[in-house]
């Protein structure tokens, strides 16, 4: 009957497939979302860590031995994340991780540090970096979570000086700040701590606005920018429902001075956006693909492993996939000459980085340090700025922040 | 008559009282490998002699089966058996997994008490939301029960004292008399015991008074009422039993993933249970759990063949995560059109060839 053989062939596949593989080497699973709600930024940005291992791989390992590796794509669903997570852990040892988002990462802080693998995250919440739990504001404890970059509201905080300056250099007396953002973990991340510290620099700050990460029509969020009369306003959610903001506010025609978060915008969403992106001034985390800087040419080498042709032009998000590897690569080095590559040993590595950039990167990635007390690797901020006129675009930097380390931030 | 042939499949209608009509296992052979697969399951987590038949990941699943197919019980006494429409489950088992973590959280309640406590707090959600079903039908209530999914989903974003709004919430593990169970070793017991007790209490649901009520009401609700059903109570009391199963389902998922957040409970997983029971097959228990079998370990399936195939055919790797979100709705369309009594009247098809071979026509 033919429903039979279709379910004996169906249960085969799944007997076979279900014996999972022993690795011999150093396991790293790699999360990506390359189909979800995120995944304008999550395909660059997963491509930079994929081609990172492959590179690694191929050019010594770590002190010679390989890593294995799997990416996975959980489409930004939490329970696809815990579920990965799960499988990873069950049928082998797992020596770290590489994830994506906030959700999941927040989710997995507790299975991480009890299962003592140190869990590289492209979520750059304030939430993340307080090992200990000893942060002001509540913060659950993290110990074994890292991410390289400044974090959310270290970026927010950037923008929020810079915006500071700006107001006084236009002669704004009091100036309005409002935040921009789905309401989920990753937009919401920097919102009460950045608000606090636009009061502090003397704005006024606005109740938020929501808007979808997923990309729509956003006109009757704009009139209500337009209505509340802000001046700056900070854009939380990633590239895709940033452009569709944009180019909505363009329409409706607001005069607001938009500031976005390091996945707000990068070259692509430039490209889509077009003319309603001009000015809107953004969070970099390491280097863009037109820098000089030496690390590049190895990033250019990474590059050949998806593009042998070297022709494609990477968004700036993927220079921070190649950063976060290199530390996990850097710190696993360590761990193997102290014992060997096990969870504890490459937390303890990382934490006795200082000021680190890993050695083939030099000028890409920025100066990191971690310490058993403090999770916040960098809180140096690179801000940049769109332009787009007529079909010339261009991304250039118009400043550098370094936001203190204050012990109250910890966590927040 | 029902001596020697009593453990066979019986070759005729030989009962003599309604107490022999009602039984849960049609046959004592099927009560016995009933129980022999349910004494397996216990041991199999177990390393006996140095061999464990299941493993981490196998443990995963067969947990993630337990607890979906609880919630999907409740959808199919709701839709199954009482012909009503629900596209709304997902939102009370979500409710489940909140007021679980809220009540082990705020309240210190222990989590063995939370569970069942979650399970009676989503009926009364359940019962709230039932009331529009008193009135009105098929494509209007399928639309109000949609209401009740994005009301909920955004009271969930928005109610921090109850979920911690969009960042969620930490749900405790699981302790019985202050003994933590931790690991999917000790939970598995705990999900194993939950889906034997709740699908007998469901079954015995079925074949009592209120049972048969349901199933009128789906098969011609005029004649039940017409015969003194009163359809305003069954179809709201139908809604409360199927938000208590979503309740204690969803409050397992929480306590299981030790953490609760909004964006897991979407549409998409209230249309993942609708797949579940179409699959299964509408109005049969252990087609429920058939049904949420396959929808669990379909991915997995797909993610292995990808794994065994991607050297001759590299883009079935390369649009893997398409190719398991295309899979879903492809084996619903498939079922609908060649086996719309889904995944049960397919097994039932498979014994009644085996019973009457050679004579199968």
């Amino acid at each position: 009957m033919k429903g039979n053989l279709f379910s004996a062939a169906a249960a085969a596949a799944v007997l076979i497939g279900a014996g999972p593989a022993a690795a011999q080497g150093i396991f790293v699973g790699h999360m990506a979302d390359y189909t979800g709600a995120t995944s304008d930024v999550g395909k660059p940005y997963g491509q930079g860590v994929a081609d990172a291992l492959a590179y690694v791989n191929s050019h010594g390992g770590v002190n010679g031995k390989k890593i294995e590796f799997e990416t996975v794509d959980y489409s930004y669903e939490i329970p696809r994340a815990i579920a990965t997570y799960k499988k990873w852990t069950g049928s082998q040892k797992v020596a770290a991780m590489q994830g994506w988002g906030t959700g999941d990462t927040e989710a997995l802080v507790t299975f991480v540090a009890k299962d003592e693998i140190p869990y590289f995250s492209a979520s750059y919440s304030g939430h993340l970096t307080d090992p200990s739990g000893k942060g002001t504001h509540g913060s659950k404890p993290a110990p074994y979570n890292f991410f390289y970059g400044p974090s959310y509201t270290d970026g927010c905080r950037a923008l929020v000086q810079w915006a500071a300056g700006d107001a006084k250099k236009k002669g704004i007396a009091s100036p309005k700040f409002v935040h921009l953002g789905d309401n989920h973990p990753y937009p919401n991340a920097p919102k009460a701590a950045c608000g606090e510290y636009a009061k502090e620099m003397g704005f006024a700050v606005v109740p938020p606005i929501q808007y979808s990460l997923k990309p729509g029509d956003f006109k009757a969020q704009c009139l209500s920018l337009k209505e509340s009369g802000a001046n700056y306003a900070f854009l939380a959610n990633t590239g895709g429902s940033t452009i569709s903001l944009l180019k909505s506010c363009e329409t409706v025609g607001v005069d607001t001075q938009f500031l976005g978060n390091v996945w707000a915008m990068d070259e692509n969403a430039l490209k889509a956006a077009g003319d309603a992106a001009n000015g809107v001034v953004f969070v970099v985390g390491a280097a863009d693909w037109k820098s000089t800087a030496p690390g590049m040419a190895t990033v250019r080498e990474i590059s050949k492993v998806s593009d042998p042709s070297g022709n494609q032009y990477r968004p700036v998000h993927y220079m921070r996939g190649i950063c976060s590897v290199y530390y996990m690569r850097d710190a696993m080095a360590v761990a193997d000459k102290a014992g060997g590559v096990t969870g504890p040993n490459i937390k303890k590595a990382m934490e006795q980085m200082k000021d680190h950039v890993p050695a083939e990167l030099q000028g890409v990635c920025i100066p990191s340090t971690w310490t058993p007390e403090d999770h916040r690797g960098t809180t140096t901020v690179f801000i940049y700025r769109a332009n787009s006129k007529g079909g010339a675009q261009s991304i250039e930097k118009i400043g550098e922040s370094v936001i203190p380390r204050k012990p109250e931030w910890l966590g927040w | 008559m029902a001596t020697t042939s009593s453990a066979l499949i019986p070759c005729g209608q030989y009962k003599t009282t309604y107490r022999k009509d009602t039984t849960i296992f049609p046959t004592p052979a099927t009560r016995a490998v009933a129980i022999a697969a349910l004494v397996l399951l216990c041991l199999a987590p177990l390393k006996i002699g140095g061999v464990e038949l299941l493993g981490k990941y196998e443990l995963n699943l067969l947990i993630q089966i337990g607890y979906y197919g609880i919630a999907a019980l409740g959808i199919n006494i709701l839709v199954g058996f009482t012909g009503q429409i629900s596209l709304g489950h997902a939102a009370f088992f979500g409710f489940g997994a909140f007021a679980s973590a809220w009540l082990s959280n705020s309240f210190g309640v222990p989590v063995f008490w939370a569970i069942p406590l979650a399970g009676v707090l989503t009926t009364l959600v359940g019962l709230l939301f039932g009331i529009p079903a008193a009135r009105i039908k098929g494509l209007y209530l399928a639309i109000a029960t949609f209401a009740a999914q994005f009301i909920l989903e955004d009271f969930f974003a928005r109610a921090k004292w109850f979920t911690g709004g969009s960042a969620g919430t930490l749900a405790q593990p699981f302790s019985i008399f202050g003994y933590e169970i931790s690991g999917d070793q000790g939970y598995f017991y705990v999900v194993l015991a939950y889906v034997v007790v709740m699908y007998l209490l469901g079954t015995n649901l079925l074949r009592s008074r209120d049972g048969r009520a349901f199933i009128a009401v789906r098969d011609h609700y005029l004649s039940a009422e017409v015969m003194g059903i009163g359809l305003t109570r069954y179809r709201v009391l139908s809604f409360g039993i199927s938000a208590f199963y979503a309740g204690i389902g969803g409050a397992l998922f929480g306590h299981y993933l030790g953490y609760v957040s909004s964006e897991a409970f979407t549409i998409l997983l209230s249309i993942q249970f609708l797949g579940m029971i179409i699959i299964g097959g509408l109005g049969s228990v252990m087609g429920t759990l058939l049904g949420t079998a396959f929808m669990v370990l379909m991915p997995e399936g797909i993610g292995a063949l990808s794994r065994g195939l991607g050297g001759v055919f590299p883009a079935l790797t390369d649009g893997l995560a398409f190719v398991k979100e295309g899979a879903i709705g492809l084996a619903i369309v498939l079922f609908l059109i060649f086996e719309p009594d889904g995944l049960a009247h397919r097994w039932k098809m498979i014994k009644t060839y085996w019973k009457l071979y050679p004579f199968s026509y």
